[in-house]
């Protein structure tokens, strides 16, 4: 079952940004990437699926229900991390989980002090004490605290040191085995990449690739770097499947998708020093994907 | 519930310092009513010298002043004023708590419904105002009576510290509405403070050019205490006047907060 489900949604703000003709669905049990530069449109899409802002065209489902009809009942169901995570300040962290517990018929008092205990927190200062990462964590416990069966994160982990990121996405990683379905929004390539099965890429509010990550990462692509002897022509690299043509003092790097020794064979007519062939990381099919399609389009 | 009892708790420390400035100005002035009440004769003497209009303008009545509700009537204006003042503050600032301090990914992505939080918002503020005029009556009560000369007209006494309330709802509703139509509000004291200040100076112009239909735009002269001392009861039309504004303000912002975009800026 579909926990995510949207349909051209679309929100507009008088032209300038917004979200556009949005479909994508994210099944149960999956933990799903969301990935686009800063103001590509996430944070909205996530706000209306929240039903703090309403969309202007298409739909939005959760659990199989409205967002804007059942909001009440899917928020039940969801805890949510927002990007910029701000508090009541004049309250200590304890009263402000509790009182975020108090919306959800639940006895969470045992499972915050846990979590708490996990992220490191302090739970009696006061939230205009706390630093950026503390008031992360906050976000995190306060997310987590109800068991909910969708995790929504919008970009996580700014502001955590990597020892916290660490504990954050094995904590995800359980609440996942658990059975929550996790929607985790980015714009840092190799977070998503560890955690997730399938990411949607958004830019300027449209939809521009779906993918399962190991296709994504998958073996298609191929990262070559070569280090030659003499100049390398490129000329004599100009087939189909050649991207992201880079030289750089002596170096040569570039993307190859297509037959293996067809790009060998050309290789091999080179006197090297040295030769790399790695898969390449997500961060560079990534701008290969922005780039491409800006071409196509215009 | 739990909207409504952390709404209380958030304001209940303001709530009591305007109770105990409300309950000051009434002490003050009336710590002052028995001298003057005392030489009331030359004080009208003094009073007569001056101009008609900054009388009228200050909301003096020289033939009653006298009296302890006379008195009464006149200070009651500056209670009025600090009592507008914290109703609007507090209208305003509670309905737009989320969106200035920018917990509004907070509050709604809870599972209630926006109507719940206005409603809970709602009721938090009229029980802050409830309380703010029940300890003001019993504090006002309590200085009338130690500072009485000859008794007054009890009903007539309770109308007067009613109109508090009533004023109050109007204002508290107008700090509603605006915090709706000005939603990139980051600071509610200006604003406050500006919208009773203009309701206050149109209030004192309308007392001096005695343009009755001026009386209907400022809430400050809905519950005139000359007529209330003298029939013992509100003006029916501008009774349903302030119903009017309270409607159309809490009209205004349910729609607005039941409908917008919340941004966070």
């Amino acid at each position: 079952m579909p926990v995510i489900e949207l349909n051209g949604l679309t929100k507009t703000y008088g032209g300038a940004r917004g979200i556009t003709d949005l479909s994508f669905t994210v099944e149960e049990g999956e933990i799903f990437g969301f990935i686009g530069p800063n103001g590509a449109g996430k944070s909205t899409t996530i706000r209306t699926m929240l039903g703090l802002i309403y969309p202007t065209g298409g739909s939005a489902k959760i659990f199989g229900k409205d967002c804007l009809q059942h909001g009440t009942e899917i928020k039940k169901e969801i805890g949510y991390l927002p990007s910029e995570v701000f508090y009541y300040d004049n309250m200590k962290v304890k009263d402000l989980l509790q009182y975020s517990a108090s919306f959800y018929k639940k006895d969470s008092r045992k499972r915050m002090r846990e979590l708490a205990e996990r992220m490191e927190l302090d739970l009696n200062k006061r939230i205009d004490d706390l630093s950026l990462g503390n008031k992360k964590k906050v976000g995190i416990v306060q997310g987590l605290l109800h068991e909910p069966r969708l995790i929504i994160l919008d970009e996580p982990t700014s502001g955590l040191d990597p020892l916290m990121q660490q504990r954050f996405f094995e904590l995800l990683e359980e609440e996942n085995r658990k059975g929550a379905t996790i929607l985790f929004s980015s714009h840092i390539l190799s977070e998503v990449q560890r955690l997730c099965s399938r990411v949607a890429i958004i830019k300027e509010g449209r939809l521009i690739a779906l993918e399962k990550m190991s296709e994504l990462k998958g073996s298609t692509y191929k990262k070559f770097k070569l280090a030659a002897k003499s100049d390398v022509d490129a000329s004599a690299f100009g087939i189909p499947g050649v991207m992201e043509w880079k030289s750089e003092g002596g170096e040569v790097s570039f993307l190859f998708k297509g037959d293996i020794n067809e790009i060998l064979r050309r290789i091999a007519g080179l006197e090297l020093e040295n030769l790399w062939v790695e898969e390449p990381d997500l961060e560079e099919i990534f701008m290969h994907y922005y780039e491409s399609r800006e071409g196509a389009g215009a | 519930m739990n909207m409504y009892l952390y709404e209380l708790r958030m304001n209940r420390k303001s709530a009591f310092i305007w109770m105990a400035a409300l309950a000051g100005i009434a002490g003050l002035f009336m710590s002052m009513y028995p001298t003057f009440a005392e030489g009331a004769e030359q004080f009208k003497e003094v009073l007569r010298t001056m101009p008609e209009e900054v009388l009228q303008a200050l909301g003096l009545q020289i033939d009653s002043m006298a009296t302890l509700l006379g008195f009464y009537s006149y200070l009651f204006l500056y209670v009025l004023l600090c009592g507008a003042i914290q109703a609007i503050h507090l209208g305003a600032s509670i309905v737009s708590k989320e969106t200035r301090e920018k917990t509004a990914d907070f509050l709604l992505a809870k599972p209630v419904t926006r109507s719940k939080i206005i409603g809970m918002k709602a009721l938090a503020a009229l029980t802050i105002l409830l309380i703010t005029n029940v300890v003001y009556f019993g504090a006002a009560a309590l200085i009338a009576e130690t500072v009485q000369r000859e008794s007054f007209s009890y009903s007539a006494f309770v109308l007067i510290n009613l109109s508090l309330l009533f004023t109050q709802l109007i204002f508290l509703a107008v700090g509603f509405a605006a915090a709706m139509l000005l939603p990139r509000l980051r600071t509610v004291l200006p604003m406050s403070l500006g919208v009773v200040f203009a309701f206050f100076m149109l209030s004192a112009v309308g007392a001096t050019t005695g343009d009755s239909k001026l009386r209907y735009l400022t809430p400050f002269q809905y519950f005139d205490r000359a007529y209330i001392v003298q029939h013992k009861e509100y003006e029916l039309e501008f009774v349903v006047t302030g119903v009017i504004v309270i409607a159309v303000c809490a009209l205004i912002t349910v729609i607005r907060y039941l409908k917008r975009d919340v941004h966070v800026s």
